[in-house]
């Protein structure tokens, strides 16, 4: 079937930088902004993970309404909340024909923790019943569809680093299926240890000693219709998805299935590798992956050189991180963020710029430890 | 119009190691559901769930070993998408083609983590254990299961709870129809835990003896484990290559009931929106359905709500269209029960012969249906839906059809 033109009517996001777009947009303006780090975790050093310290659901949720809502689904209803606000109240769309698409890494980690340490450390009989639908990693979705009466699809795409650009990629099929008439989609991680300590032990979070990853929390929302609305910032207007048969958290050595992601993308949106305008980079800090990018968009690209933006090595990596992207890609489009962060090294070297002026169209790579890549291409209404 | 068949079903349960085995026992309305040795269940509410005893099963003849720290969830998902691959008389390794792999995560290797979680939790930061954490991932499974069998195409992992693996057939049969795959493997694995163990008992949700689905005396589910992958494959490839399909997919609806996280809307009123959205997908007429693989969990209130629905979209006529639940003898699988059913709905539909509710004896006046109680008996639906509901309130619905 023909995809509908999607649109990107509105987002929101609470991030590392503070809640809402203009916070993130204000660093994103500072070549100097750096997120705190770190996440307690019991008996050991704390581990990388850019926490949304200043979170407060203050002024945008009831006291009694966020006691309801476990962390990360209060992190994806206050990014939700930002989204839904420009669309207006009443929506023009029934709340039946709203969905939610949200990717994540890790939700529900905390919550399983907690039960986990009942049974150990207690007895079975003390799981506490109220977290464990906690545990669930549709858990925020799920609680922003009660929260707000959502009754489309309501779907969760757990894909380590590519679960939220998969979300929006799912939601635009959704709305050229009419099962909706507007998607809240994104993504939403939280700061828990045990995924943390997966990846310290494999030896690819970042240490003063070694390049590697930060870890991300946070939500981030792209309010996705077919109807563009009175102020449209972007069209979502391709997506393409492939992958590389690999061993689960590890990274390929082949970029053939990014590049095939990338080139669906393009075509799907009507573009050749040459008109893309800004490249939202894959790279977030681990040497093999920015290795793998470079190819990747040698292949893709030719001479063509088009600026980058990288912005997961700072803001983190995970489901988040990749709808991040997305989200500041539609913002570039719209030429409603300045984004003064250098480009990284190794796409710096190979003779990508740094971004400058407003662009049309922007490219989203993304790809997951396990070998899975999806990419999304942007472009202005 | 791309159709969208069926041509190949793995399968893993309690009752079998293997798709005809499965099938034979629960057509002789046996149960899989019997004390659980996995783990101690000293302190739980229930002894019981629908173990798979076998973990030596066969991984022989993939195109890449999936090494040392396969989990049980990985593992059972391997089985059944080797399974399903011969079924439909394809390749083991996908190498090249761009087939689609597309899975409803569970628990992944949550129950190997657990022993980690347990370990450090008592002793600390120096606890040993890597092997045991690099599966906890939910999307892992896929991850294995591309890697062993060597696939290139979109690899998708939907987390909707209980109704993941029926989203992940509707999502494969979609990128089938749209043409942008021509094969893919879809559906779902789950393993037991001690997570989902304790949760649904603190959830009074369990119930002390097996399960019994649509019954006046169902107290609540019993767990279990499992996994199913089927090829859904584009009709016009299925035929030139000669092979047969079990069946159709039509269509399938999903939507929010936005009420509670663990409790259905009890009306109906949500989850027959889903059935008519399913409907309206597939381009039947509501006159043409003629089985229902129910969710069917025997817990009160999901049995009432569920046939509650069906009463509203069928009226009348619900007393001529048979409600089964698989539940009472394979357990509630979680994420990977949408695929499961997907399949015996399938070979239900090929084989003109309806599943029984195994545990099911006494009728409820809240759940009146024909619950097919017994054992197997013949039917020939032409069109059958597969009905999930998950927490969060997601249900979903898949309208599978006889091929022409």
């Amino acid at each position: 079937m023909s995809a509908a033109r999607v649109y990107v009517c509105s987002t929101g996001c609470v991030s590392s930088a503070g809640t809402g777009v203009a916070a993130l947009a204000q660093a994103l303006a500072d070549p100097a902004w750096r997120p705190r780090l770190g996440i307690e975790r019991p008996d050991a050093p704390s581990l990388p993970v850019a926490t949304c310290r200043e979170f407060s659901t203050r002024d945008v949720l009831p006291p009694l309404v966020a006691r309801r809502l476990d962390r990360p689904a209060r992190l994806l209803a206050v990014a939700a909340r930002e989204a839904l606000h420009p669309l207006g109240d009443p929506l023009p769309w029934p709340r039946d024909r709203v969905g939610v698409c949200a990717g994540t890494w890790n939700a529900g980690t905390s919550a399983l923790l907690e039960v986990l340490r009942a049974v150990f450390l207690a007895s079975p009989e003390e799981a506490p019943p109220a977290q464990f639908p906690s545990t669930v990693a549709n858990a925020p979705a799920s609680q922003l569809g009660i929260l707000e009466k959502l009754g489309g699809p309501n779907l969760t795409f757990a894909e380590k680093q590519v679960g939220g650009l998969r979300a929006l990629a799912e939601a635009c099929r959704h709305l050229s299926h009419g099962r909706a008439d507007l998607v809240l989609a994104g993504a939403v991680d939280e700061a828990e240890w045990l995924n943390a300590e997966v990846y310290d032990r494999l030896r690819t979070l970042r240490t003063s000693s070694r390049p590697g990853m930060v870890l991300a929390e946070g939500a981030a929302v792209l309010a996705l219709a077919c109807e563009p609305g009175p102020a449209p910032l972007a069209v979502l207007a391709g997506w393409g998805s492939a992958s590389a048969p690999t061993a689960p958290c590890r990274y390929p050595t082949d970029p053939a299935p990014l590049v095939l992601a990338c080139r669906q993308a393009l075509q799907r949106a009507g573009l050749a590798p040459a008109e893309v305008g800004l490249v939202l980079s894959v790279a977030n800090g681990i040497p093999g992956l920015a290795d793998l990018e470079r190819r990747a968009l040698e292949t893709l690209l030719g001479t063509h050189r088009p600026p980058v933006v990288a912005t997961t090595d700072r803001l983190g990596e995970g489901a988040v991180g990749g709808a991040l992207r997305a989200l500041i890609a539609a913002l570039a489009v719209a030429g409603t963020v300045r984004v003064a962060w250098e480009p990284p090294p190794h796409l710096a070297a190979a003779g990508f710029p740094a971004a400058a002026a407003r662009t049309r169209s922007a490219l989203v790579p993304g790809l997951a430890g396990g070998g899975s890549s999806v990419a999304l291409v942007l472009t202005a209404p | 119009m791309r159709e969208a068949w069926i041509t190949g079903i793995g399968l893993l349960t309690a009752l079998g190691p293997d798709r005809e085995t499965t099938w034979r026992r629960l057509l002789a309305g046996e149960t899989g559901i019997r004390q659980l040795t996995l783990f101690d269940t000293a302190g739980y509410r229930t002894h019981l769930a629908a173990q798979i005893d076998d973990v030596a099963l066969r991984l022989a003849g993939l195109p890449r070993s999936p090494g040392r720290h396969v989990t049980r969830a990985s593992h059972f998902a391997l089985v059944a998408a080797a399974e399903a691959l011969a079924d439909a008389d394809l390749p083991a390794s996908g190498e090249g083609r761009g087939w689609a792999l597309v899975v409803g995560g569970g628990t992944a290797g949550l129950y190997e983590a657990e022993g980690f979680v347990e370990r450090r939790l008592r002793g600390g930061a120096r606890t040993r254990g890597l092997g045991e954490l690099v599966e906890v991932p939910q999307d892992s499974p896929a991850d294995r299961v591309a890697h062993c069998l060597a696939l290139t195409g979109p690899r998708i992992t939907i987390t909707t709870a209980c109704s993941s693996s029926t989203i992940a057939v509707g999502t494969a049969a979609e990128l089938v129809r749209d043409g942008e795959v021509e094969v893919a493997l879809a559906g779902g694995s789950d393993a037991l835990c001690r997570l989902t163990y304790a949760g649904f008992n603190s959830l009074h949700a369990v119930d002390p003896e097996p399960a019994k689905p649509f019954d006046r005396r169902r107290k609540g589910l019993s767990l279990g484990e499992g996994a199913a992958l089927l090829v859904i494959e584009e009709a016009d490839h299925a035929r030139r290559r000669g092979v047969r399909p079990y069946a159709r997919v039509l269509g399938y609806g999903v939507t929010n009931d936005a009420f509670h996280m663990t409790q259905p809307e009890p009306s109906g009123a949500a989850w027959e929106r889903t059935v008519r959205a399913a409907i309206a997908d597939a381009g039947v007429a509501l006159s043409e359905v003629g089985y229902i693989n129910g969710h069917g969990t025997a817990t009160e209130q999901n049995d009432s709500a569920e046939c509650a629905a069906y009463l509203r979209v069928f009226g009348a006529r619900l007393a001529t269209v048979p409600v089964s639940s698989v539940k009472g003898a394979l357990g509630h699988c979680l994420c990977a029960a949408g695929g499961i059913e997907a399949a015996i709905t399938a070979l239900a539909i090929a084989r003109a012969t309806l599943p029984p509710t195994v545990g099911f004896a006494e009728a409820d006046p809240a759940c009146d249906v024909d619950a097919v109680p017994g054992i197997g008996r013949p039917g020939t639906p032409d069109v059958a839906l597969s009905s999930s509901f998950a927490f969060g309130g997601n249900s979903s619905v898949l309208v599978l059809g006889r091929c022409a």
